[in-house]
């Protein structure tokens, strides 16, 4: 190549990446184009969940307000469709009644204040992280929180016979494409489902869907039905998010719980009304 | 002034209601509605779940000494915002603590931040109405 055709090409190179510099530039929303990885895969081909996440609303007590909208403006840049609004509960009157009366108690009578398993889906919400370890016939989810684990058959098996009520009930999966699909059934009553006074009945079951829609996210979207307390299915929706330098460490909730013998004294002493 | 203690009367910020609690909702101990900034020595950390507490004793205009309790975040979480035990947050230590008062003991509260004497504002425990969820 002559010096003339070399400095040609060189010109040329050049103004190609200014025209990609500036193609990057002129994104919509004004942010520096990420090369995010692809979702990875496992060696049969499913989306790989593996991972340690954590709930995206959490991140308001992990890392404050800033992180938090940090996190939704980065789904947005990714070209995340937005999370459904939360729905309302369609309690019956019955039900309704027995959540506010907790509520106007406060949540004093939170089964997690006295470190009892938290269940499905509210485990999936706490601040602090939880592991996700896909095998070829099973998952496996270890949360921090209790130091709790499930372990989610993918084999095609059905629930068990002898299912004892539980607080996190019995788990069974399939995959619908790259969609982990969890029913859960066989709870005990002594959970609620997401905060204050959401009570449920041993009639619950939940179906949770898992689908790694980019590689940092899960997009978590969650069917309760329980026809002692609901007037038709309620559905709860989530995004966890990859924590890459994150491990799960111990949690031992009932070490120094004094919250119990406060609840006492409040109660005693008229501090709730 | 080294003793300051703000019962206000303004009602807290009540973020999103979906905000997840560590362990139990905030307003089951504590009144949203009574902030509290003080300055004291620390007298003792008890790193432990599902709260870590600590004391902390503070001079007031008279000379008289008062001890408070703070209670904060679990250990996991404080040390993933940066806390390490027994450096952090230590004996001795002068600290401002801002927070809201408990429901039914006069000298204990949410601590919610907690400003070292290098100046370093840390978090220590969850904005008040967080928990709903």
């Amino acid at each position: 190549m002559s010096g003339h055709a070399r400095a040609r090409s060189s010109c040329a190179a050049a103004a190609m990446l200014a025209l990609l510099a500036a193609a990057a530039e002129a994104q919509p929303d004004g942010a520096a184009r990420r090369e995010a990885p692809p979702v990875p895969r496992t060696a049969d081909g499913k989306a790989d969940l593996s991972g340690i996440w954590i709930a995206t609303g959490a991140l308001l007590l992990m890392e404050g307000e800033e992180a938090l909208q940090a996190a939704r403006d980065a789904d947005a840049a990714a070209g995340r469709a937005p999370q459904p609004p939360p729905e309302p509960l369609p309690y019956t009157p019955e039900a309704d009644a027995t959540r506010q009366q907790y509520l106007a108690r406060l949540g004093i009578d939170d089964p997690m204040a006295r470190c009892l398993l938290t269940g499905v889906p509210r485990i999936s919400f706490r601040p602090l992280p939880f592991e996700i370890v896909q095998l070829p016939e099973r998952v496996i989810i270890l949360y921090e929180i209790h130091h709790a684990f499930r372990i989610i058959p993918t084999d095609g098996r059905g629930h068990p016979e002898d299912m004892e009520p539980s607080y996190l009930g019995d788990s069974v999966g399939h995959w619908d494409g790259d969609t982990l699909v969890v029913d859960v059934t066989g709870f005990n009553e002594d959970t609620w489902l997401t905060g204050v006074g959401t009570v449920h009945s041993d009639q619950l079951r939940v179906t949770e869907r898992y689908t790694r829609d980019t590689f940092d996210t899960i997009r978590y979207e969650v069917t309760l039905e329980d026809p002692e307390v609901f007037t038709k299915a309620w559905h709860v929706y989530e995004t966890f998010r990859l924590r890459p330098n994150e491990r799960i460490r111990e949690y031992e909730c009932i070490q120094s719980n004094e919250d119990l013998q406060r609840f006492e004294r409040m109660l005693k002493d008229g501090s709730l009304e | 002034m080294t003793f300051r203690a703000i019962a206000a009367g303004v009602a807290a910020s009540i973020l999103a209601a979906s905000a997840a609690s560590a362990h139990h909702s905030f307003a089951a101990g504590f009144d949203g509605e009574k902030q509290i900034t003080l300055t004291g020595t620390v007298a003792s950390v008890e790193w432990t779940n599902p709260h870590i507490h600590f004391s902390i004793d503070v001079t007031g205009d008279n000379g008289t000494v008062t001890q408070w309790r703070f209670e904060g975040y679990p250990p996991n979480m404080l040390v993933r915002q940066g806390w390490r035990r027994d450096v952090t947050l230590k004996p001795g230590d002068t600290v401002t603590v801002f927070g809201w008062m408990a429901r039914d003991e006069p000298n204990l509260g949410a601590a919610r931040h907690v400003t070292l004497a290098d100046g370093r504002k840390l978090a220590a425990g969850p904005p008040a109405g967080t928990g709903g969820r």
